[in-house]
């Protein structure tokens, strides 16, 4: 585990605004899009997918805030906070919100548990973290959308009985919970120094959010037919692929220098 | 419907608000020295506190689900996720010390306190230079081990409530509900094994250690976090008897 | 169930616990993850660059998780759809657990090194492209082995908890254990044998961690050559013996025929076995080592 952050504010060319709205509107977007398509043409519940790539990078660009704050502990502890609230408030959320109001009520209750632990973190526990709250907010509520967009992909709809068939019961829930928080904790956690970069970090939550579709559309196999698992696997791999090329250029650009192999640098060098 | 379905099952709520408030003050109980701990640095076992905390609190969970699948006893299947837990975390503290010993080569010895409060041992001389400790003398593994043994009770006693108000909503021991039910068991755990981290800041040597006097800031914490997740949790499980 | 078929299943689970015990370790001694990582992420701030994989993929408990529950999801598909025999598509599950691990050592170890860049931390290329692969392959191992142990206790066991769900647990149970116990001989050892054998690190020491090997630099393959001597295998036990005991309890004294309680009162003699066990060693060992430093105040009155 890592020590975490330096102690002090994240510099950021995209604003926290910005990525709240991509991880909302394209999160809530491709969750509705894929649930109601996905009748006309099983393959469409990729659509989905996409929406929980959208909160992942919400979610990654707020883990960035909050842990370069310095949590005390690792960066995984924050992703698996909120996932463990998450799934609790997503389920809840699909189980009272009904065929339609499902996704939005999940994720204003995801929202609301986040903001009391945010409050209790800072307020009872001292941990004088001024963003704790707001950053707890959108993590939780990145992750619940996360949670029900992969539920979409493999069932989808976002309908709680068929959740809880093909979801719940044979246990994919898991790969979803640990995958989601994974895919919003990965990021920071990998890029983690004192040159860290936004977009680096961003495009390596694409890259996660990418795999996770991957695996999804593998498990969409049972209810969605195999044609619709292997295009959404296959659209998972093709995101995945652009992704990485592009976090290999942002590597390239922003590393000291990228050799085959090489000696250590020189004492002289590294004056 | 959502008022009634608390009402009913109010008392499980209880119960499931005292799983959570166990787990967070078991994590108190945890001897983890964080990453300093891994290079013999600080006193305890060389890592995270969630981490520690979940391992040998869902391992816990395994054994109380097995045992709850097969008879209905709510203290037989406290204990057995408590033992569940406590056996998971001493083999890794024996282990660790095994590595400590006869892989490092250094003494347990805590940097907290100057005699052992449960052997009365001299610890500060066996402090190496430049460290806060390293291993665990035998409070802390007494420590742990009571840590253990109380996430194990917090993680079945969630698992217990939230079975009881499945079974009572479909009236059966279907897949959906022990599936709803133990990943719900799981989320929750996590929620209450982070709160007390932050609390602690990552380390803490046992109940000897001056940090562990700051319990209750977490638990109270994780009183009001578990039971907002518990009302949400119980509202979603009895959900099931509509399908 | 026969208690013969139980003791067997048992004896089953806790050699491939075992197993994946020790490859859950050296995978991430090979690679530097968890704790002992933060010195390998500390060095090249404290001047000392170095060509060891720095692959920052969480704690181990998140990582092994997410590998099993990835591995266990893939398993049931392939089970269910395919209708593949359980071997089969528990090896092709922990395959392709292993290859999206791959991606994760790969982003961790290149965006931290970027993320050095004042501090002037290549980015290997060599090092990347050789230890990656092995990485993949001891996640291999260690996937897998969590699917038969998760497999045999869902199956045969009869466990109530969905495939994947077992698998995720364990995941997170074999990821506490390594980075309890085998990751301490490669953090407090392997990453500081240039300073005297016999304490704990001194933290003006840190970040100094050994570049050199016995030819060349030092990489993870070194590591891991060191660590399967001792931290890997006793890693394994300690995975193995948890499996084990944690189920050999309710397949002995089983709870079916009234013997829950009895399961208890043995759970709890193991522990206190192992804390006497502890006892001694502490005894053992101060003994053996003595103290580091003299005791002051009774030099003061002796003199």
């Amino acid at each position: 585990m890592s020590a975490g952050g330096a102690g002090e504010e994240a510099t950021s060319s995209y604003s926290p605004q910005t990525m709240m709205g991509i991880g909302i509107i394209g999160g809530l977007v491709g969750i509705y899009l894929g649930a109601l398509l996905s009748p006309t043409h099983p393959v469409l519940s990729f659509l989905g997918g996409i929406g929980a790539i959208c909160a992942i990078v919400w979610g990654a660009d707020a883990v960035r805030r909050v842990a370069s704050y310095g949590l005390g502990t690792g960066v995984p502890s924050i992703g698996m906070i909120a996932l463990g609230m998450g799934i609790v408030a997503s389920l809840f959320g699909l189980s009272i919100g009904g065929s339609f109001a499902g996704p939005i009520v999940a994720f204003i209750s995801a929202a609301t548990i986040g903001a009391i632990i945010g409050l209790l973190a800072n307020k009872v526990i001292g941990m004088g973290i001024p963003i704790m709250e707001q950053a707890m907010v959108e993590i939780a509520g990145a992750g619940s959308l996360v949670i029900i967009g992969l539920c979409t992909v493999i069932t989808g709809t976002f309908e709680y009985s068929a959740v809880i068939e093909n979801v719940v019961a044979p246990g994919y829930i898991a790969m979803i919970f640990i995958f989601g928080g994974m895919g919003i904790l990965h990021p920071f956690n990998a890029n983690l120094g004192p040159d860290e970069k936004q977009d680096r970090t961003l495009s390596v939550a694409i890259e996660k959010g990418a795999l996770a579709l991957v695996v999804a559309g593998i498990a969409s196999a049972i209810n969605e037919g195999l044609e619709a698992a292997f295009v959404t696997a296959l659209i998972g791999v093709i995101i995945w692929y652009l992704a990485f090329k592009k976090y290999f250029e942002f590597v390239k650009r922003d590393a000291h220098k990228v050799v085959g192999t090489g000696m250590l640098p020189t004492e002289e060098e590294l004056q | 419907m959502i008022v009634d379905a608390i009402i009913a099952n109010i008392e499980w709520l209880a119960l499931i608000v005292i799983g959570g408030v166990l787990i967070s003050w078991s994590v108190h109980f945890v001897p983890v020295g964080g990453a300093p701990a891994a290079m013999a640095q600080a006193t305890g076992i060389g890592t995270g506190t969630v981490q520690l905390a979940a391992g040998a609190g869902l391992t816990g969970l395994i054994s109380a689900g097995y045992m709850m699948n097969v008879i209905d006893n709510l203290p037989l299947i406290l204990a057995s996720g408590a033992i569940g837990a406590m056996i998971m975390i001493s083999v890794t503290m024996i282990v660790g010390t095994l590595v400590y010993v006869y892989g490092v080569g250094c003494v347990p010895a805590s940097a907290k306190v100057k005699f052992d409060p449960l052997t009365g041992d001299r610890q500060d001389l066996y402090v190496s230079q430049g460290t806060e400790g390293h291993g665990l003398p035998t409070v802390c593994f007494v420590s742990g081990v009571i840590g253990g043994g109380l996430g194990g009770i917090g993680g079945s006693l969630i698992y217990y409530a939230l079975m009881k108000v499945g079974i009572a909503a479909t009236s059966a021991m279907t897949s959906d509900v022990v599936g709803l039910v133990a990943i719900f068991a799981v989320g929750i755990f996590f929620v209450n094994a982070v709160i007390p981290s932050y609390n602690i800041g990552g380390t803490i040597e046992g109940f000897h250690d001056p940090k562990w006097k700051k319990w209750p800031k977490a638990v109270v914490s994780s009183f009001v976090a578990t039971i907002f997740c518990a009302l949400v949790a119980v509202v979603a499980i009895s959900q099931l008897g509509g399908l | 169930m026969e208690p013969l078929i139980g003791m067997g299943v048992l004896a089953l689970m806790g050699v491939a616990a075992t197993i994946a015990g020790a490859s859950e370790d050296l995978e991430s001694d090979v690679g530097s993850q968890s704790n002992p990582n933060s010195q390998v992420q500390l060095a090249p701030q404290m001047m000392f660059p170095h060509r060891i994989y720095n692959k920052a993929v969480s704690g181990e408990p998140p990582s092994n998780a997410l590998m099993s529950a990835i591995g266990a999801t893939c398993a049931v598909v392939f089970m269910d759809v395919f209708s593949l025999s359980p071997l089969f598509a528990l090896v092709l599950g922990a395959f392709i657990a292993a290859c999206i691990h791959g991606t994760f050592a790969i982003t961790s170890v290149m965006g931290r090194s970027a993320s050095q860049q004042r501090f002037k931390q290549p980015v290997y290329m060599d090092i990347i492209r050789s230890h990656t692969p092995v990485i993949m392959g001891y996640a291999f191992i260690t996937t897998f082995c969590i699917l038969v142990i998760s497999y045999l206790l869902n199956v045969v066991l009869g466990h109530p908890f969905p495939l994947p769900l077992l698998a995720f647990i364990w995941g997170i149970t074999v990821g506490a254990i390594g980075s309890s116990t085998g990751d301490v001989h490669y953090g407090a050892e392997r990453e500081f044998q240039q300073f005297e054998f016999g304490a704990g690190l001194n933290a003006s020491n840190s970040g100094n961690i050994v570049r050199k090997a016995e030819s060349g630099l030092r990489n993870g393959y070194d590591n891991s050559w060191f660590c399967a001597k001792f931290g890997g295998p006793v890693t394994g036990i300690a995975f193995g013996m948890t499996v084990f005991l944690g189920n050999w309890i309710t397949t002995v004294f089983d709870p079916v025929r009234g013997l829950g309680w009895l399961s208890v009162v043995a759970g709890a003699l193991i522990v206190l076995i192992l804390i006497i066990w502890n006892r001694k060693i502490e005894v053992t060992a101060r003994k053996a080592f003595g103290p580091y430093k003299e005791d002051k105040v009774e030099e003061e009155a002796t003199a």
